[in-house]
């Protein structure tokens, strides 16, 4: 069997391997932003304090501690994360975290008026901001949040550290036995650069999709 | 307190820090009646409106929207506000929503109405302020201000209010934009919608309101039939306002 054909087909399931950890960290990574965000602005004085607490602390450590520590450190506590979990997790804290920051800074950006009207025909403090905040501040952070984004199809190679089998481990992997940096890596970089781009014209499209008229430049 | 009052504002206070805003206000306003306040600026006017709705708490005094005490610790603020439509100097409209949910909203989220009905309330209401169906699916940013107002006034008016507060309704708008909103203001308040106007606008007041207070230094210190406080003034501040505004805005209708 040759490089290649050898090669092609195990990168095949490593790139579905690390599509599979995207799949699912992404969204939730979004979600746990926007929860962080919103948290640290309306929480009131305990969840607020929470909020923070985690934005700091995941924020605060490198990725590479975090997977290690997920991974390793809770099965010394006897909490067993397959390497899958360990790393998607990890990706979700992290950056979540980040993502938080720029949906606090969305928020705090809605002008006061909206807010006291929302109040003023009776809203609850979740229903403005379930409804009024929101949707306006989530629109504002989106290119914050596709950086993220993309931030994270990067470093899903991390996960090699806790023996996930995603597309860089398996490109490590080969490269080892052939070394064949060049042909190896660049096939690596391409596909990461595909995905990348892939994710740039998805946010874009969201960009215009949620576009408010009137209000928005260069969309 | 008597069967047709809606609103009663008792010796209300308001202080920030050591600034006396509000120094023992005190006014009724009955159902369908069109009350005006005017006042030189930072007078307390609009803190008085917002304590109404509750958007500020005041430090002493109590007020009752129909026979309910608001000002009471325990009361369900959402439940007051629902009842108490507010218009905005700024509209406040909510950018991300188009005309009709701008209206809808607070009948679908809040009053919990099914869409049908809130739809066709929100029309009423739409209709009311003259906001024709080729408005109806536009976004806040592509109104002009007087639009904007109107969408503002439609969005408290479809609530179905006991009352409307109209803090400074127009003085975030071009001149020109002016006269539609008093125009629909008035036609409302013709109608029967009671309100509460915080304003300059003497000619709103000359033709529509039963009682014109002048607000000066957290205090009304003069009421009445607006022809008598405008004309005829017993204070030499309310005097010397009048006069000021009337050069101002007095070749306006």
């Amino acid at each position: 069997m040759t490089f290649w054909e050898e090669f092609l087909p195990a990168l095949f399931k490593g790139v579905l391997t690390t599509l599979e950890m995207l799949a699912i960290a992404a969204p939730s990574s979004v979600a746990l932003g926007i929860l962080l965000g919103t948290l640290r602005v309306y929480g009131g004085r305990i969840a607020s304090l929470i909020a923070t607490a985690v934005v700091v602390t995941f924020r605060g450590f490198p990725l590479l501690v975090t997977l290690l520590l997920l991974f390793f450190g809770l099965a010394d506590l006897h909490i067993y994360l397959t390497p899958f979990w360990a790393a998607v997790l990890g990706f979700i804290l992290c950056s979540g975290s980040y993502q938080s920051e720029y949906v606090r800074g969305a928020i705090r950006s809605i002008d006061i008026g909206q807010s006291l009207a929302a109040k003023a025909i009776g809203m609850t403090k979740f229903q403005e901001v379930m409804y009024i905040i929101l949707p306006q501040a989530i629109r504002r952070a989106l290119p914050g949040i596709s950086n993220e984004i993309i931030y994270m199809i990067k470093y899903s190679s991390l996960a090699f550290v806790v023996g996930v089998q995603e597309m860089f481990a398996v490109g490590k992997h080969f490269n080892s036995i052939y070394f064949r940096p060049i042909e190896i890596f660049l096939t690596l970089a391409a596909i990461y650069l595909v995905m990348t781009t892939a994710a740039t014209i998805f946010f874009k499209w969201l960009e215009y999709k949620l576009r408010i008229p009137g209000i928005e430049m260069g969309v | 307190m008597g069967r047709d009052v809606v609103l009663r504002v008792e010796d209300l206070h308001k202080s920030y820090g050591k600034l006396k805003v509000l120094k023992g206000v005190s006014f009724e306003v009955r159902r369908g009646e069109t009350k005006v306040i005017a006042g030189p600026s930072g007078v307390g006017k609009s803190t008085l409106l917002r304590c109404i709705n509750l958007l500020t708490k005041p430090d002493k005094g109590r007020i009752w929207l129909e026979d309910v005490e608001i000002t009471r610790p325990g009361v369900n603020i959402n439940k007051i506000r629902q009842r108490i439509g507010f218009v905005f100097q700024e509209f406040n409209l909510f950018h991300h929503l188009k005309v009709i949910d701008n209206v809808m909203i607070g009948l679908t989220k809040v009053k919990k109405l099914p869409k049908e009905e809130a739809f066709r309330r929100a029309k009423e209401a739409l209709l009311a302020v003259h906001i024709t169906e080729d408005l109806w699916y536009k976004y806040p940013a592509q109104l002009s201000g007087g639009q904007k107002q109107r969408v503002a006034i439609a969005r408290a008016l479809a609530m179905d209010p006991v009352i409307i507060l109209y803090d400074e309704p127009t003085s975030a708008l071009d001149p020109q934009l002016v006269g539609e909103v008093l125009q629909v203001m008035k036609e409302l308040a013709r109608k029967g919608v009671t309100s509460l106007v915080v304003t300059h606008e003497i000619g709103f007041a000359l033709e529509v309101a039963d009682e014109l207070m002048f607000m000066y230094n957290g205090r009304i210190i003069e009421r009445g039939p607006p022809k008598e406080v405008v004309f005829n003034p017993r204070h030499e501040v309310t005097k010397k306002f009048f006069e000021k505004v009337g050069r101002l805005y007095g070749e306006r209708k």
